[in-house]
């Protein structure tokens, strides 16, 4: 692919703290190579803001390779941009071309407050974690891997669940800012396992009572987290979690 | 988890809105069933006795105060949803994404729900509220002693008014449009979603009840009022 350099008009949200208002403000990113990541070309127009002595735009980043999670970035209204199954960073300036305007918002939802400009405070998903999201194993040496046997089928389809990196894309996609791809991924891979099976009826009770207590949104099964999730996680995980969820709830003795 | 904490949980509302959604699907096959018999060349009497056996057969009148409340709580769980869902993103973005991500019709739900409650209140106070509680005309067929209440006749003379076929059309859309997102999305609720079956779910919730439904219950005001 040919490489070529662009500017661009960047349409970014600024939000001093959560409590501030906030607004968008129109910055130009010129000389943008078509090779960079995305974050990259925010890093030379942060590098520009600083040696203006401005305030530089607040976004998470970590590892850059599709991995940790943290770039979360609406991008001319698609979590993430326009690229299917990548996350920002794995988003290449060559997705744009020379003159084209470029909107950037946070995730938007109650439950993921901004903390400021396009950073948000995603903590609602580690006590969506802590509610149930684990499993109790006792202390000691590990067990021969080999002495539990696992369905081969399932311990794919539990790997592709596990591949969730808790990024939020699939409450920002969706229209009710609804938290259940992410739910269920986390309640599948283990659900999945033998080593799930224990806790089963508790985590999926206690994971979906926080995921509600947060303020998510509920599933209308539109499907736009599936299309956003830069894992690929699957709408079927949905359907488990709500058998799991039922399952636990027509039988649970508490 | 005690039963109240379960239904008053996101996923237990939806379990109430999709239980109740796929009663009233299976029951909009029953009242187009019944409706087929109005295109009948017998004056109405097929209609008409079939009226007044669902106007006073019991278990059909239990039926149909229990399908009322269906309606009704149907509509109630899903309006708060709606809300709540609403609430769940107080600062909207300023481009979204369209029909990029999900479907038109899977994000009109609350919507078409709304002309067709509407449609329906229409509806009942054009028929059922006439037929139980208004003055109909009555009609004796040859070889019958009791007068029958001409429902028929009624429907007939109603869908004779231009404005009124056009309010059932959009109505018909209005159904169309919802059981086309509603059917699946409520099969996907109670967990089925499983590669074997579903292409048949997606068949029956497009085909069947978004359009050979709403389609066949929408031809009988047409040719009524086309007669």
């Amino acid at each position: 692919m040919e490489h070529y350099n662009m500017n661009l008009t960047l349409k970014v949200w600024r939000q001093k703290n959560k409590n501030d208002q906030g607004r968008f403000e129109t910055l130009q990113a010129k000389n943008i190579s078509s090779e960079m990541s995305f974050l990259e070309m925010f890093d030379v127009v942060n590098e520009e803001l600083i040696n203006e002595g401005k305030d530089p735009i607040a976004f998470d980043h970590d590892c850059r390779e599709g991995i940790c999670g943290m770039c979360s970035m609406h991008i001319n209204g698609r979590a993430h941009g326009p690229w299917d199954g990548t996350t920002t960073c794995q988003l290449h300036m060559r997705a744009f071309k020379d003159g084209d305007t470029i909107t950037v918002e946070p995730w938007r939802a109650g439950a993921f407050p901004v903390v400021k400009d396009l950073t948000v405070d995603r903590s609602a998903f580690d006590r969506i974690i802590e509610a149930g999201g684990y499993i109790s194993v006792n202390t000691g040496n590990a067990q021969d891997a080999n002495c539990i046997p696992v369905d081969k089928a399932k311990a794919d389809l539990a790997f592709a669940a596990a591949a969730c990196i808790g990024c939020g894309a699939c409450v920002a996609a969706c229209k009710n800012s609804s938290a259940m791809l992410f739910v269920s991924a986390k309640v599948s891979q283990l659900a999945l396992l033998p080593q799930g099976h224990p806790e089963k009826h508790s985590r999926a009770l206690n994971m979906v009572a926080q995921m509600d207590k947060e303020g998510f949104g509920s599933c209308t099964n539109t499907g736009a987290c599936e299309a956003e999730c830069p894992k690929e996680i699957s709408l079927t995980n949905i359907a488990r979690l709500n058998r799991e969820f039922i399952g636990a709830g027509f039988s649970s003795e508490k | 988890m005690k039963w109240s904490q379960f239904f008053n949980t996101s996923i237990g509302k939806k379990l109430l809105v999709g239980a109740t959604g796929l009663f009233l699907c299976s029951f909009v096959i029953v009242h187009l069933a019944g409706n087929f018999q109005l295109l009948y060349n017998d004056e109405g009497k097929a209609f008409n006795a079939y009226a007044a056996f669902m106007g006073h057969n019991s278990l059909i009148q239990f039926i149909a105060w229990g399908l009322k409340i269906v309606i009704l709580l149907h509509a109630f769980i899903a309006i708060q949803l709606t809300f709540s869902n609403r609430a769940a993103r107080p600062v909207k973005y300023a481009v979204s994404p369209g029909n990029q991500t999900s479907s038109w019709f899977s994000r009109q739900m609350a919507i078409m729900g709304s002309i067709l409650f509407i449609f329906i209140i229409i509806h009942l106070a054009n028929f059922w509220a006439k037929f139980h509680y208004g003055e109909m005309p009555l009609r004796t067929y040859p070889g019958q002693e009791e007068p029958l209440k001409d429902l028929y006749l009624v429907s007939q003379e109603t869908f004779k008014t231009g404005w009124l076929v056009v309010l059932y059309v959009i109505g018909m859309i209005g159904l169309s449009f919802h059981l086309i997102h509603g059917f699946k999305s409520a099969c996907q609720t109670f967990g089925l979603n499983h590669k074997k079956y579903n292409g048949l779910l997606s068949f029956i919730g497009i085909w069947l009840f978004g359009i050979a439904i709403p389609v066949g219950f929408a031809i009988i005001p047409v040719v009524i009022y086309f007669k």
